[in-house]
């Protein structure tokens, strides 16, 4: 019994003395804040050899690595490297960084960087050909190297400088690697150098430049689209060296008079123009079901060979002569040519997302005008492109 | 006192050589001449560029009659030092990443960067005796999509015209095509020459630029034998290279009916290459050999630039024929079989040529553009006979892709080579 209330009494004495220490909060109150880059606990990379591990340390003849102790930033001693790659063609130090730890850096991706210190033993260097390389687990890599605007004094010289690596420059999203699953940071060594490396760190970083995502590719999906429209974006008309080919004014939109020295050696006998404006232009959704057609002027029938070309691609240059069967008469000198391009040889090859240019060289003929270029629909046999009942 | 006084006299030395180098600086410009053609102007006279694509061999450059080299990057001054102690003048690269290095112009991070640490280069060297002209960019068009790389060249050339009044502007592309020649004309107003880095496509260069409607001047700022990325290839995908005599003959050609002749525009040239690299072979752009021998493209050269052929030629291999199967052609062999490679010579001069046979590993490489590509190492291989154009061998053991390799030289090291490649299986 005796017991009993000595328990209860010190349980009361207890219950007393916490409500004394209690506080009234607010349900609402905030808790202290804690960055993510404060949170992030693998920070540090290299400070010492005795510290933080490193692999590809062994000296071979691409490169000699040391751990010097004269001379540090900070710690005990510091990493010296000299390489040439004349006769290597990788060479690279691992840091493990909290010894291979999957480390998530998504949290600071867009607020952190890689600092390290770099010096040289004698000289002045503008950049070292040395590249920053993220590794996850799933073996995935991406890049960086050192910028000119995270260069401390814009020079390596014999001075410990600063160099910044901000994470958003490396190229994750291109390369597909997982950043929240880092396992090392690899770097890598081109050509030949000599420098002193120390404290490589996790550093909080405002990372100010935008990544764009400009593409020159025009997009046409849907027919009819005029072709080469302004004269800049035209060629093989220079009246100062050939009054061969000159604009023309028959038609709505641009023309070429044809009117060849034959007299010369080399006849200054082809043109060509972007289709818009010399990008890339993509009619990759339309080109099964599309024809070139343009307006011809002329007593008689020139030949003429159309090419076009591609920006990229095995296949870059498709090529057709075009004969009697490619033209409608339309009375009085006037004909209209109609080339689907399914009737091209390699036309599944041609890279259609990236047409660069349509060219014409005459082959025969004299005093023609050509112009009104266009892309139409086309759904009819390109082996006889005038009898599709569309056009 | 006396160390004073000797102090202030290395003093005053020091800044009177300061200025003396300041005002060497060469003012150099674009103008039209009473023909109304082109023509560059150092310090007021017209300036022919007799140039070569050169990190060494200098001496034997200005001996040969150049006056300029060309140099892709500012990572060595010392080039420049010693190009203007021999007298010779320097078209000086600003290396603009092109986008197959992974350099991507839609981050501002990475262009910024780059631009910010080529201008403090153009502070660095825009008044150094040797500088021509600024080359800025090389093959930034080279299978490039991002046009946007224009940009960041009229940025540099605008960035010059604003600090370097002395030196005109140029872009070299790989080749030329309408688009190229459209782009640069107008986003980069700034440029006032083109350079022109063509092999194959030299031979309608000139006219191409006058259809492609280039209405300023332009250099040819590398120019040679067709390419690698032009040749023939073997049925196991091995660049065919014609031997150095052929070689020898094209470039001639080249230089003096396409080159020289186009007063109207041309400003002139930069052979390639008067020194040796690894490209698909360690002999196909290079006029000297890996040991520093010179082939008869040094003498080609001489005779282009001055008129003169040397008194001492090299001696030149015209043709080589494996099995007597030509050059042109594939070349099988089974494993540990007899073949015999034959040479035919020119020798000029001389009265006494060594013959020497290599044999490699086929170097297949991707790289385009000059990007650096390794050199192999070269394999032991049991010859049976050997004469001054003749070779009779055992292939080797091994199944295989290989290259074998004739060098001749006179007794001063003049040089020549030709090679074939060889399959075993």
């Amino acid at each position: 019994m005796r017991l009993t209330i000595q328990i209860a009494l010190a349980i009361l004495v207890c219950c007393t003395l916490s409500c004394d220490s209690m506080r009234e909060v607010s349900i609402y109150e905030p808790s202290k804040s804690i960055s993510a880059f404060e949170q992030f606990p693998h920070k540090t990379l290299f400070t010492g050899s005795e510290e933080n591990g490193i692999w590809g340390v062994k000296n071979n003849s691409c490169k000699e690595v040391s751990f010097e102790k004269t001379n540090n930033f900070n710690g005990k001693d510091h990493l010296h490297i000299k390489w040439d790659d004349s006769k290597c063609s990788y060479i690279a130090l691992g840091l493990k960084w909290s010894n291979f730890k999957g480390k998530n850096l998504k949290p600071i991706i867009k607020s952190a960087a890689i600092e390290l210190r770099i010096r040289v033993d004698s000289g002045v260097l503008s950049n070292v050909p040395m590249f920053f390389v993220l590794v996850d687990y799933g073996g995935n890599q991406c890049r960086a190297n050192i910028n000119y605007l995270n260069l401390e004094g814009g020079r390596i010289d014999t001075k410990w400088r600063r160099i910044r690596i901000p994470f958003q420059a490396f190229n994750y999203e291109k390369n597909g690697v997982n950043m929240g699953n880092i396992k090392e940071l690899r770097i890598e060594f081109q050509r030949k150098g000599d420098v002193h490396i120390d404290n490589i760190v996790i550093v909080p970083h405002e990372h100010n430049y935008k990544k764009t995502k400009e593409i020159f590719t025009k997009v046409f999906d849907s027919h009819p689209i005029q072709l080469g429209s302004g004269k800049e974006y035209w060629w093989g008309i220079n009246t100062k060296y050939s009054s061969s080919l000159q604009f023309g004014r028959s038609f709505k939109n641009e023309s070429v008079v044809i009117e060849l020295d034959k007299s010369k050696k080399a006849p200054w006998n082809t043109f060509g123009f972007s289709p818009y404006q010399w990008m890339r232009v993509d009619i990759s959704s339309i080109h099964t079901t599309s024809a070139l057609t343009f307006k011809l002027k002329s007593t008689e029938l020139p030949k003429l060979q159309t090419i076009l070309f591609a920006y990229t691609g095995k296949k870059r240059k498709l090529e057709k002569i075009l004969n009697e069967s490619h033209y409608v008469d339309k009375g009085n000198g006037l004909y209209q040519a109609y080339l689907p391009l399914k009737s091209l040889i390699g036309y599944s090859e041609f890279e259609w997302d990236a047409l660069k240019e349509i060219r014409f060289k005459i082959l025969e003929g004299n005093k023609v005008e050509i112009g009104d270029f266009q892309l139409i629909e086309f759904r009819g046999n390109p082996k006889k492109p005038t009898e599709w009942k569309g056009i | 006192m006396e160390r004073n006084i000797n102090l202030f006299i290395c003093l005053l030395f020091g800044v009177l050589q300061t200025l003396t180098v300041y005002s060497q600086v060469s003012k150099v410009e674009v103008t039209t001449n009473a023909l109304g053609n082109f023509e560059l102007q150092r310090n007021g006279m017209p300036y022919y560029i007799k140039g070569a694509g050169a990190k060494d061999h200098f001496d034997l450059l200005v001996k040969s009659g150049a006056n300029s080299i060309r140099i892709w990057s500012t990572n060595n001054n010392a080039l420049l030092d010693s190009a203007h102690h021999h007298g010779l003048t320097v078209t000086l690269g600003l290396h603009v990443r092109p986008e197959r290095s992974g350099m991507d112009y839609n981050d501002e991070y990475a262009v910024k960067g780059q631009i910010e640490y080529l201008k403090n280069e153009v502070l660095k060297y825009k008044d150094h005796p040797a500088l021509l002209i600024w080359g800025i960019g090389n093959e930034v068009d080279l299978r490039y999509s991002n046009f946007k790389v224009w940009e960041t060249i009229e940025i540099l050339a605008k960035f010059i015209k604003e600090v370097d009044p002395n030196h005109p502007t140029m872009t070299v592309t790989a080749g030329i095509d309408p688009s190229k020649a459209f782009y640069i004309k107008k986003y980069c107003p700034s440029i006032d020459i083109l350079g022109l880095n063509v092999y194959g496509s030299i031979e309608n260069a000139g006219a191409n630029l006058r259809k492609f409607n280039w209405d300023k001047p332009y250099i040819v700022s590398e120019w040679g034998v067709n390419g690698p990325f032009e040749a023939n290839t073997t049925s196991w995908k091995a660049k065919i290279e014609p031997p150095n005599g052929i070689k020898a003959d094209q470039r001639q050609r080249r230089y003096l009916e396409l080159i020289a002749k186009d007063k109207e525009r041309c400003l002139g040239s930069y052979c390639f290459l008067w020194g040796q690299k690894q490209e698909s072979t360690a002999t196909w752009h290079g006029m000297f050999l890996s040991n520093g021998n010179p082939t008869e493209a040094v003498d080609v050269m001489q005779y282009c630039w001055t008129g003169k052929w040397p008194q001492s030629r090299a001696p030149s291999i015209i043709n080589i024929s494996l099995d007597n199967i030509g050059w042109r052609k594939d070349h099988v062999l089974a494993p540990s079989a007899q073949a015999n490679l034959s040479i035919e010579l020119q020798k000029y001069n001389n009265k006494e040529v060594i013959v020497e046979y290599v044999l490699f590993p086929e170097a297949f490489s991707n790289k385009i553009g000059g990007d650096i590509q390794k050199s192999p190492d070269p394999i032991e291989f049991k010859i049976v006979n050997q004469s001054d154009t003749e070779l009779t061998f055992i292939s080797p053991k091994k199944k295989g892709a290989y290259r074998l390799f004739a060098y001749l030289k006179n007794d001063k090291g003049q040089s020549s080579v030709a090679n074939i490649p060889l399959l075993v299986e």
